[in-house]
Formats: structure tokens, C-alpha cells, sequence
């Protein structure tokens, strides 16, 4: 796992080194579910359609303390390996939020883990930007995690089927853990995934 | 008009089949039996799991030795099957210490009382723990054990425990050694010389708490003191009160249900302790390990509801063999149907109307058959297996099956109906040698 890590870091840094200006942000986590990435202004009062990259700020760079580090000059073993390593995991924990979507009416697609069910259904869930994630790999970033609560209860969603939800984006409470960097969606509605919903 | 002739029809058909009852029964009682298989499995299928969903409520992570997901959520909650290993209360600590994580409570199985699990846990267990929809668990009588020395020897039984053995507080018990207690006294590894008192019972939740014996950590440690290498050490013999004299700290543990400040920090916890480095665990998050185990009970489920589909196709076309062998016996009367002036269409209505009632009352009588039998097995299979059945108004599924039996018997029907349609007048008339 570490190794896969720092396999990822070395190709990010030789990629940062061709494209210094390459998009901020977790360039790892490309969305495979993502909506269409300029969206038709939405008429006021209806759910602007995002993406999961949009869910990170412009300028948050993850990768800032690591700057002029050569990951390829690690060793195997190397104990600043693990060290670095915990540091990342700490930057992608306490990922920080987007300002700009906090407060909006948003519709994002994902992946749901479930959280709370019962006989009525689903009543919480987390949202997850792509296949498996946070079950089988390590977690993605903070703001690449949504914890919806559906307005009510829904039937018939699985571990990791994928839906559409719309509602208002808010933030986690602030003196938890996670700091202010969970997203928090009380979802007025949750529908199935549909390449061609718009 | 019209309504006169429905009636006449009816009448017809009801006192013809009358006639014919002895043939025909056995047909309604095949309907009913494959509709009380249909809609009986469906009603166990959905109350299977909706027991199994309302087990556990408020639990972010279950943590436990290294197994497979399902294997630990169903040993942890349900008390179904068993552990591969203990872990160290020191990993539990460690967990608990993670700035994440709001509560734990460490589980001990292993010990029984009369066939019902015996579950070691702190007092926490019943702040905590939650079913259904985040319901508490609540005190019927008395009160949690105490989780003191001075309370060592104190039990909490849930309500079927109580109900089923007839305890009441104040009640001495003693524990069993594994799982299932032998039945003659020869084959019972008893903890005898440290009984137990009841000083609570729960309120019944139609969870497995419900069949589970709550004891404290310590008690689990008392019991176990003179205990080596898995069978009491000869000639040791500690005593009750002795007992309390030692370390009760417990050092090891089932596992341990957790609980998150921010639930959204789930999958960090459960990466922690999965990378945990001093013992191998596991997490598990209780909603997708059902899903886990839904999707792999799944393909047992479609199996069993096609049988049961197959079963219903075969005694609908049992229907239509005995209606169509039937024909050959009535053509006398239906040829004198048609001498009086009824058309063949007022033919094909009526044999289409006799095996419409048929499947009715087949399906009537296995709808009431599947109620009764939850209502006289449904105690039995909450006690043995702590699964509610419900005896309650059909699902919307049970309606979908019903509704598809009748459809199913009214097109199977028309079969014989249009069979005695194409009959001609002279046919009947004419005898045959």
C-alpha cells in the first residue's frame, strides 16, 4: 500500500515537473462519474449540476510540504517514507472545503455507503466519488466525501449503487474532527444514476 | 340483462363445480399450498431482513479479529457463527484513543447460559447500543449490572431469556462453558461455583439482544480464573468471593462496536485499524457488510422464490388437466348448456369462470394458510433464531405475488375454456361409443 503510494507520488512529481501549472488539487481522484463539466446555467431555484472536482478548492494544494522533495531518491524502507506518508494523510483528512458551493443547491452523482438503514430504508449515507473507495483503498480526501441525509428514507439503494442527489451543500459541524471540511447535503432527493439525466 | 346473466353464470358454475367437488378440492388445496409457499417464503425473506436490519442502529464500526466482513458482523451482532480470534484490549484502547472515535464498547462471547449467549461488556453497552431506529435499549425491570467488584456476579437478561425460562430479578443462574449447554450433567462444562444474580431485564426489542445474556467484562475474567488451556486446571479451584482478590482487567476481547464523533471519518478509522500494526483487524461498517452478505444470499433467495414460482406453475397446470379431462365427462351438459340457447362464448365464460373461482379460493385458503403458519411458528423462529415474523397486513410484494397467482389461474383456465368452445353442438349430442 505505502508503495503504492509513493509510486503514485514519483509519477505525480515528474508530471508536476512537466506541467507546473496543472490543475490544484487531487489530481488522483478524476471522478469516473462525472457530470458534464460546464453545465448548463440552471434556472434560479434549481440544483446546479457540479463535479467532484469542483467540490476542491481552487487552491488547495496537497502537495504544498512536499515541494523540492525527489520522491524518487527514497529508498525502500526509508524511514522518512513513513513519515511523509503520515503528513499526506493528514493533509487529505483535514482537506478543506469550497466556500463558493457552501450554501448552494447542488445535484451531484456517487457511489453510496451505506450508514444508517432501516425498514423504511436508507436514512444516511456517505457519498463516494468512484468504485470502492474507502472500502477496498485507502480514503479519498475529506471533500471528496459527502454524508447525505435523504429528506426520507430511501428503498431499495445498495452498498455502492450509484445515484443522483440533489440538494443544499452545507459543512460538517465544526468541532468535530473532520475540522469544518464535511460536506453535509440534506438531500431533498435522491434518484438512481443516469448517464443522460441532465 | 347483463347483471342477470353474470348471476346465472355464477350459478352455474359455482353448482357445477360443487358437483365435481372431490376433483376439484385437491386442486384448490395444490393452489393453496404453492401460495402459502410463494407468500410464505417472501414474508420470511423480507422479515429476515428486516430483523437483520433493525439489529443494529448508531454502530459507525465494528472491530474485531481479522475474518471476512460478514463473518464478524454476524458474529458480533447476530451471534451467528463464530470468531477466528480474540484481540488484545490494549488494540481496543488504541482505537478508542483515535481523535475520531466518540465511544467503545468491547464484546466477550463465548460462554452460554441454557443455549442463550452470554455477553461480556461494560457498562457502556446499554448507553450506547442502539436498534431499529436508534432506540435505546431499555430496562424493563431492575437495573444495568453494577460493573463493580461488589457487582461482579450480576446479570442482565434480555426479554426472551426471561420470558422463555421464566426468571425474575433476584434470580440465581450459572453460566456455561462454549456455546450450548450438554444435556445431562456429564456433558456440562459449568462455571457452578460462581453463579450469577439477575438484577435486570431488558425490554424486548425483537432483536438478538433479546436472547443474549449481559454479564460485565470483569465477570467473564472471574469466571475463566481457574481456567487454563481451555479446562479447569485440576485441584485449582478459585472461589466466588476469592475471586474478586485478583486482576479482573480484562486483556482480551471479541471485539468492539464503535462509535464516531463525525461519521464521516468512518473510512479513516476503519483504514486505522486495518493498518494497525501490533495485531492484524478488521472493521467493518455494519450497512455495507449487509449489503455483503444480501448480495450473497441473493442468489439463494431467486433460487428459492423460482422454485417456489415452479411449484405454483405446476399446480396451476394440474388445474388445467383436471378442467380439460373434465370436458370429456360434462359434454353432455354442456350440450344441453347449448340446446337451451347458450352460445359458445356463454361456454368458454363459464369454464373460464369455474377456474377463476378455483384459483380464488385456492389462493384465499394459502394466504390464510401462510398468516397461520407465521402466527403459530412465529415464536418459535424468534426464539431459535431471533427473527421476528410478522403477522401483519401483506407486503407489497405478497400483494404482487397474490394478484400473480390469480392472473396466472385465470389465463390458465381459458386453456380448457376455449378447448370446450371449439366443441360443436352435435359433438355432445351425438353419443359416442
Amino acid at each position: 500500500m505505502i508503495r503504492t503510494y509513493f509510486r503514485l507520488l514519483a509519477l505525480l512529481s515528474l508530471v508536476g515537473a512537466a506541467a507546473a501549472q496543472a490543475p490544484a488539487g487531487v489530481p488522483a481522484m478524476k471522478p469516473p462519474l462525472a457530470a458534464p463539466a460546464a453545465a448548463a446555467p440552471a434556472p434560479p431555484g434549481a440544483p446546479r449540476t457540479i463535479t467532484w472536482e469542483a467540490l476542491v478548492p481552487a487552491d488547495w494544494d496537497p502537495f504544498k510540504e512536499f515541494k523540492g522533495i525527489d520522491f524518487q531518491m527514497l529508498d525502500d524502507g526509508d524511514p522518512r517514507a513513513n513519515e511523509w506518508l503520515k503528513k499526506m494523510r493528514q493533509a487529505w483528512d483535514n482537506a478543506p472545503v469550497n466556500p463558493e458551493l457552501v450554501g448552494q443547491m447542488v445535484r451531484i452523482p456517487g457511489f453510496v455507503v451505506p450508514l444508517e438503514d432501516s425498514k423504511e430504508g436508507l436514512k444516511e449515507f456517505l457519498l463516494v466519488p468512484y468504485f470502492g473507495a474507502c472500502i477496498h483503498s485507502p480514503p479519498p480526501p475529506a471533500n471528496q466525501i459527502i454524508h447525505v441525509l435523504p429528506k426520507s428514507p430511501v428503498k431499495g439503494v445498495r452498498s455502492m449503487d450509484t445515484v443522483w442527489i440533489s440538494g443544499k451543500l452545507t459543512t460538517g459541524k465544526t468541532d468535530t474532527y473532520m475540522g469544518a471540511s464535511g460536506y453535509r447535503i440534506e438531500a431533498t432527493h435522491v434518484a438512481p444514476y443516469t448517464e443522460a439525466a441532465r | 340483462m347483463e347483471g342477470a346473466a353474470v348471476t346465472a353464470l355464477l350459478q352455474i358454475a359455482t353448482r357445477s363445480a360443487w358437483n365435481r367437488r372431490g376433483t376439484l378440492a385437491l386442486v384448490v388445496l395444490s393452489i393453496a399450498l404453492a401460495t402459502a409457499l410463494l407468500l410464505g417464503l417472501e414474508r420470511l425473506r423480507s422479515d429476515i431482513r428486516g430483523s437483520f436490519t433493525q439489529s443494529v442502529s448508531g454502530t459507525d464500526l465494528i472491530v474485531g479479529a481479522r475474518t471476512g466482513p460478514v463473518q464478524l458482523m454476524l458474529y458480533a451482532v447476530f451471534r451467528v457463527g463464530g470468531a477466528t480470534n480474540n484481540i488484545s484490549m490494549d488494540s481496543v484502547r488504541a482505537v478508542a484513543a483515535h481523535r475520531a472515535v466518540a465511544w467503545t464498547v468491547p464484546i466477550a462471547l463465548g460462554d452460554s447460559h441454557r443455549g442463550h449467549p452470554v455477553l461480556g461488556t461494560t457498562v457502556d453497552y446499554f448507553t450506547h447500543f442502539a436498534y431499529g431506529d436508534r432506540q435505546p435499549l431499555v430496562l424493563a425491570q431492575g437495573r444495568a449490572f453494577a460493573g463493580t467488584l461488589d457487582g461482579l456476579y450480576e446479570a442482565v437478561l434480555g426479554a426472551e431469556v426471561a420470558d422463555r425460562l421464566g426468571y425474575r430479578l433476584g434470580q440465581r443462574i450459572t453460566l456455561t462453558h462454549g456455546l450450548r449447554a450438554g444435556s445431562g450433567s456429564e456433558l456440562a462444562a459449568e462455571h457452578a461455583d460462581k453463579p450469577f444474580t439477575v438484577v435486570g431485564v431488558l425490554s424486548r426489542t425483537g432483536t438478538p439482544v433479546d436472547r443474549t445474556v449481559h454479564v460485565s467484562l470483569q465477570a467473564i475474567e472471574a469466571i475463566h480464573l481457574d481456567w487454563a488451556g481451555g479446562a479447569p486446571l485440576p485441584g485449582v479451584s478459585i472461589g466466588a468471593e476469592h475471586a474478586r482478590k485478583f486482576s479482573l482487567e480484562p486483556k482480551q476481547v471479541t471485539a468492539a462496536l464503535v462509535g464516531l464523533k463525525n461519521r464521516v471519518a468512518v473510512f479513516n478509522v476503519q483504514r486505522f485499524v486495518a493498518d494497525y500494526e501490533a495485531e492484524p483487524l478488521l472493521a467493518v461498517l455494519p450497512g455495507v457488510a449487509l449489503d455483503e452478505l444480501w448480495a450473497a444470499v441473493g442468489l439463494g433467495e431467486r433460487a428459492l422464490m423460482a422454485m417456489s414460482g415452479l411449484v405454483a406453475l405446476v399446480s396451476l397446470a394440474s388445474l388445467v388437466a383436471v378442467v380439460l379431462a373434465g370436458l370429456n365427462e360434462r359434454r353432455r351438459e354442456l350440450a344441453v348448456l347449448r340446446a337451451v340457447g347458450a352460445g359458445p362464448r356463454h361456454v368458454l365464460a363459464l369454464l373460464a369462470t369455474e377456474g377463476a373461482l378455483v384459483t380464488l379460493s385456492g389462493a384465499v385458503m394459502g394466504a390464510a394458510a401462510a398468516a397461520g403458519a407465521v402466527l403459530l411458528a412465529g415464536p418459535w423462529v424468534q426464539q431459535r433464531f431471533g427473527i421476528t415474523l410478522q403477522a401483519t397486513a401483506p407486503t407489497a410484494q405478497q400483494w404482487a405475488l397474490f394478484g400473480a397467482v390469480l392472473l396466472a389461474g385465470m389465463l390458465a383456465s381459458l386453456v380448457p375454456g376455449w378447448r370446450a368452445y371449439r366443441l360443436s353442438l352435435a359433438d355432445g349430442l351425438t353419443p359416442r361409443t
